[in-house]
């Protein structure tokens, strides 16, 4: 998942969001979360994404055992009060499950909120001045995304160390570019109707016009957007702790624990099964919900293309 | 502080030492590794002439080396195959040279085509099996070296004193930064003398009783002169051994093929080939020989062994004295001060450290090593873990809420698991230890951290000591001994034991200097660690060996197995 | 100067090419200046054995003192000749080992590629022409399924399956002997290739859906239905040529993805490319082959995006006329 998946949902809702839209009435703004919730693949995608977040949030509340507790013989199958059995040195594989999301998500999150905001300013900023820092910004951007995003992350965690910020800034740092396109792409055309001009005329400040007549019309294409992009974050997070790149070796951590446990797959499959199942079910929610709202953006757009 | 060898008793018994130290707690202690049963003389030159030292490994010739595994019994060698080994912990720095390893893929490929003079057999025992007829000690400061006649190296040239020479002065050469360079420092190697084509004699800076173990430590092996490790070219790569260097690929695979003209002419050895593959992780590697893609595997993670074993694939488990220490230094804080050592020491719970890490496959230590050296002081009490005893040595020392970094790496198997289980069983101590496990650990900092987790293999008292307890030692994490005070006369005892050539003295000595590693010393031993390698169907000849590498060393060095 | 403003299509790519290296020089002082701050490289090769001596020496071979900018141009210079320095910790140089891991990296994403880019356009467009439904829905969520999963997800789930429980019938793991070729060991290919082209998949072929749709509803199709022409002719001679434009853009786009995509995979499978030694380069800081590395990884990159840009361009030909 990277740059085609920029194209793709960009193509798909931009190419009939820009083809003759009218402005929309103030009232309509907000309706695209709503109208999105409608539809049947929205809702399975919150479902699964509300029930692993519940997962990670709660999760170390009920745990039963401490998660570097030892309460048996490494690799265990379930049996003896420990529902999933034990893992690679012993611990509760239930417990350790519990806790682990946590990490995962609130790193994922917050990289790519920052990725998001990074970028759409950079994209937005472009887009409006049409000029040669538009050219500038975006040859930074096609810089950055030169590199595949684990590359880079890979690289500066070697760099600086096993550290949480270092994940989350290289991770934001390689988000942004990506939602800067798109911010961008979706600006553009925006910028180029009439009612900008208009405005301008009118003499609001710049930051009004960006901030209040803009940002609204690109929501739909932003909103996909995020939700891919906190797909992939949730994906490097995991397989760099996979890779063995995580601050803390033995820390519960979905993606560590498939990496300590994948070798008794055969044998005691559930302390690699039950992350790998809670990653994908988060990724495919978070797929769905940014698809569900896609799909509502295009078809709104294409029910006023009608009209 | 004396502790003698009183019988053991249950439960508790505190009691003040006039030092103000607190004595040990007694407990039974568990049992069988360490019986002696009765002393062989090991080495026996042509004419049965006894070495008169130098014994200073080899716990005792007990009838059962260990767990189990073994396919010995299995019939008479046939010829054939392509012998497949997959190993860990290599990369694009892996090497092939005859007296030098980093990492144990290193050791497997330097297997397959070097040899040294002596050999340790399966008991850890020092034979003359090697490419020496005999290593004698004519005085305290000489030893005579006669090696086999009629032995060539792969490239047909003979094997002569020249060579001994060479790869002598080749180790014990400050420059070339090889592996044995320091146990060479009390050899005289400027004055190595060929007497004849088949005999060296060795003069000695100082009297050393375990040169005939240093040379059949396996980074000594025997080299052609002018010798030079591989640096893209196979040919280049001439042993003794069993096996010729055919392609290498660093980091991937090398190939090595049969020796026809391999000296023991008894038929060995047997695979018309070996593969050796680096794997990444064990995962790949069980993955491996599970499909059939390898023969063999070393270091099947202990945790994986019930499940192995399950499908088909054979396990050697060898217990040995191998142990992956905790390693405090001894002059750096809060490590300076006596009683948070013996602190540290007691809030380890061996017990579980072993289910853990080791999966129950080894053997309870007691922060001391070399449990097969007959100098090894089983008097010693057992360790206990004691929550309550150490938090009052904290307390006593000021460092209550203690916070510590505990530097691993993925050198062996357990090595970051042992730190964190040690990190979770420090909190019920009070103390917070933060685990760090750096892929680049044996770069910048090493041997220059506080507290840090590393392995060692087997090895007698004495070479152990001289590798890693004296301040010139290559390896010495815990910058023992002492400067001053107690422990601080290590190194002239360590001297002195050398030179000793009445073992009963000799033993004595060590005695001496294993109480103030007991007491004082920087190395948390939780247990001896069992190497468990796996091996497909079809791999017969395998057994469980003491020694410090995997796979029986290598099937010693893929001579004594085959496929049947 | 009036040719790079105008000037067509190959104005248009004369300036691509040249925004291309503009970005590789960039990208290449980006990747040098971060990458030779990853501390003392000589103490990190000689690891445990690192003596003084041993240490001064290896220093002055790898020209470690001299300064930064002086370092720079002298690998740049190296670079354009072909020369991609010696890799510090085997002691080789770069291009040995590069060479055939290259290949085998190639084989893997070109094998993914001849797989799944067919299999997308003939999913895509039977979707597309069910549209909304049973094999449309099916298939939809079964690729929004797979796109979301990370790769190393997927390729655990397929060794489970495949290999280690449920069937037996491939290997686990694909390490390809040095020396020789990937294409020599066919069975050891197939789990990593399915894994990349289930990587790829669902993004092709939903493009093509999409793609193909509105050309199936565009007027031009109208008018060939309109004059008589069978369905099958309308599909194959005026739909699909029209909507694979788009596809060719995604496809160049998704062979550069996999050549990051790679890295996890072929660490999964132990299989021996560019991906697996870049973790191995990076984790012993082994700076000249993480520097080509991240060079040649880039310059796919920026070569692929062009060749997506100047395709899509010739493709669909309304974008032509704004050039």
């Amino acid at each position: 998942m990277s740059d085609r998946d920029v194209e793709v949902s960009r193509d798909e809702a931009l190419a009939l969001v820009a083809q003759g839209v009218e402005n929309p009435p103030p009232g309509r703004r907000t309706n695209l979360l709503r109208r999105s919730l409608r539809l049947g693949r929205t809702k399975v995608g919150l479902v699964l994404v509300g029930f692993v977040v519940l997962l990670a949030v709660f999760g170390p509340v009920v745990a039963p055992h401490a998660s570097d507790e030892f309460v048996g013989r490494p690799f265990s199958p379930p049996g003896g009060g420990l529902v999933f059995g034990t893992d690679y040195l012993g611990q509760d594989v239930l417990s350790r499950f519990l806790d682990g999301g946590l990490t995962i998500l609130i790193l994922a999150l917050v990289s790519t909120a920052i990725g998001l905001v990074l970028g759409l300013a950079i994209g937005l900023v472009a887009a409006y001045s049409r000029n040669w820092l538009d050219d500038v910004l975006m040859r930074a951007m096609d810089v950055i995304m030169a590199f595949p995003q684990i590359m880079i992350a890979l690289v500066a965690v070697s760099l600086i160390g096993t550290k949480n910020w270092v994940r989350v800034i290289a991770i934001a740092l390689t988000t942004a570019p990506r939602v800067a396109r798109v911010a961008r792409g979706a600006a553009q055309p925006v910028i180029e109707r009439d009612f900008i001009g208009a405005t301008e005329a009118m003499g609001l400040s710049r930051v009004r016009i960006i901030g209040g007549e803009l940002f609204p019309n690109i929501l739909g294409p932003m909103m996909v957007e995020a939700s891919l992009r906190l797909t992939y974050s949730i994906a490097v997070i995991a397989a760099l702790a996979f890779l063995g790149l995580s601050n803390d070796p033995n820390g519960p951590n979905w993606g560590t624990m498939i990496q300590q446990n994948q070798g008794s797959l055969a044998t005691q499959p559930w302390g690699a099964l039950l992350p790998i199942l809670a990653i994908a079910l988060l990724t495919m929610g978070t797929g769905l919900i940014g698809d569900g709202i896609a799909r509502t953006a295009a078809g709104i757009d294409r029910e006023r293309g009608d009209e | 502080m004396v502790i003698g060898s009183q019988r053991p008793t249950r439960g508790r018994a505190l009691q003040m030492t006039e030092s103000g130290g607190t004595r040990w707690q007694l407990n039974e202690r568990p049992e069988r590794l360490f019986d002696s049963i009765s002393r062989r003389n090991l080495l026996m030159g042509a004419g049965g002439v006894l070495l008169a030292s130098g014994l200073a490994a080899c716990g005792g010739s007990s009838p059962t080396p260990s767990a189990g595994g073994s396919t010995a019994s299995a019939g008479t060698p046939k010829r054939g195959g392509n012998f497949r080994l997959g190993v860990t912990g290599g990369g694009s720095k892996d090497m092939m040279d005859g007296q030098n390893i980093v990492t144990k893929p290193d050791q497997a490929r330097l297997m397959t085509a070097f040899e040294t003079l002596l050999v340790f057999d399966d008991n850890y025992q020092l034979q003359t099996d090697g490419l020496a007829e005999s290593v004698e000690a004519d005085n305290p400061t000489q030893y005579t070296i006669k090696i086999r006649k009629g032995i060539d190296f792969q490239n047909g040239k003979p094997f002569t004193a020249d060579d001994v020479i060479y790869s002598l002065q080749r180790i014990g050469t400050q420059g070339n930064g090889l592996t044995g360079y320091a146990a060479t420092a009390t050899m005289d190697i400027k004055h190595l003398k060929k007497v004849d084509k088949y005999t060296v004699q060795l003069p000695m800076l100082s009297p050393d009783s375990t040169v005939p173990q240093t040379l059949a430590s396996y980074t000594f092996g025997m080299v052609p002169v002018g010798y030079e490790a591989y640096k893209g070219d196979p040919s280049t790569q001439v042993g003794t051994g069993c096996y010729i260097l055919k392609s290498f690929t660093p980091g991937q695979e090398s190939v090595h093929e049969r020796n026809p003209n391999y000296w023991r002419g008894d038929g060995s050895p047997w695979f018309d080939t070996v593969t050796i593959t680096d794997f990444n992780d064990s995962t790949a590697q069980l993955n491996a020989l599970k499909g059939g893609q390898i023969d063999a595997m070393t270091d099947v993670p202990a945790g994986q062994v019930n499940a192995v074993q399950g499908s088909g694939i054979g396990i050697l488990n060898s217990q040995t004295g191998g142990w992956i220490p905790l390693c405090m230094a001894i002059d750096m804080p809060p490590f300076d001060d006596p009683k948070v050592r013996q602190a540290f020491r007691l809030i380890i719970d061996r017990k579980a450290v072993l289910e853990q890490v080791g999966n129950g496959y080894g053997q309870i230590a007691n922060d001391l090593y070399s449990p097969f050296d007959e100098g090894y002081d089983k008097s010693l009490p057992q360790r206990e873990q004691d929550i309550e005893q150490a938090k009052s040595l904290l307390k006593a020392a000021g460092k209550e809420g203690l916070s510590v970094d505990l530097h691993t790496t993925n050198g062996a198997a357990g090595m970051v698991e042992l730190a964190s289980v040690f990190a979770s069983q420090a909190k019920a101590a009070g103390v917070n230890v933060t685990v760090k496990n750096d892929p680049n650990y044996y770069g910048d900092s090493y041997l220059k951290l506080p507290f840090s987790v590393d392995f060692w293999g087997t090895r007698g008292y004495l070479n152990q000591v001289q590798q890693g307890s004296l301040p010139n030692s290559p390896y010495n994490e815990t910058h023992w001994p002492p400067k001053s005070g107690t422990g601080s006369n290590f190194e002239s005892l360590y001297k002195q034991a050398l030179a000793e050539t009445d073992s009963n003295k000799r033993i004595d000595i060590q005695h001496q200097m294993q109480q103030y590693e007991y007491d004082l010393g920087g190395y948390i031993i939780p247990y001896f660690n069992a190497l468990i390698d796996g091996y497909g169907s079809g791999v017969t000849g395998l057994s469980p060996s003491k020694g410090t590498l995997n796979l029986a060393s290598f099937g010693h060095g893929y001579r004594t197995i085959w496929f049947s | 100067m009036k040719w790079l403003r105008g000037g067509g299509i190959v104005g248009f790519i004369i300036r691509r090419i040249l925004l291309g290296l503009l970005v590789m020089f960039l990208v290449s002082i980006i990747v040098f200046a971060s990458t030779q701050a990853l501390g003392d490289p000589a103490r990190a090769i000689l690891g445990r054995d690192a003596t003084p001596d041993r240490l001064a020496a290896l220093q002055k071979e790898l020209n470690l003192d001299q300064n930064v900018v002086g370092q720079y141009f002298q690998w740049l210079s190296g670079l354009l000749h072909g020369n991609l320095g010696t890799s510090l910790a085997s002691q080789q140089p770069v291009s040995n080992a590069l060479g055939p891991r290259l290949v085998s990296s190639i084989v893997l994403v070109i094998l993914a590629a001849v797989i799944s880019i067919p299999l997308s356009i003939a999913i895509g467009s039977y979707a597309a022409l069910h549209r909304e439904k049973g094999f449309d829905t099916v298939v939809s969520n079964v690729m929004l399924a797979l796109a979301s999963l990370p790769e190393f997800v997927v390729a655990l789930l397929l060794v489970i399956l495949f290999s280690t429980s449920v069937f037996h019938w491939l290997p686990a793991i694909s390490p390809v002997p040095p020396g020789h070729r990937a294409w020599e060991y066919p069975d050891e290919l197939i789990l990593p290739v399915l894994t990349l082209a289930f990587a790829v998949t669902p993004y092709v072929s939903r493009i093509m859906r999409a793609s193909m749709i509105e050309v199936l509803e565009s007027d031009y199709v109208e008018m060939a239905r309109l004059k008589g022409l069978s369905e099958r002719t309308v599909l194959y001679r005026h739909a699909l040529p029209n909507a694979i434009g788009p596809v060719f853009q995604v496809a160049a786009i998704s062979l550069a993805y996999l050549a990051g995509g790679i890295v996890v995979i072929e660490y999964v499978f132990n299989y021996p490319g560019i991906g697996s030694e870049l973790v191995d380069a990076v984790v012993n800081h082994d700076i000249p082959v993480v520097q080509a590395l991240a060079i040649l990884i880039a310059g796919l990159y920026v070569l692929l995006n062009l060749l997506a840009d100047v395709a899509t361009i010739l493709v669909t030909p309304r974008l032509r006329t704004r050039l």
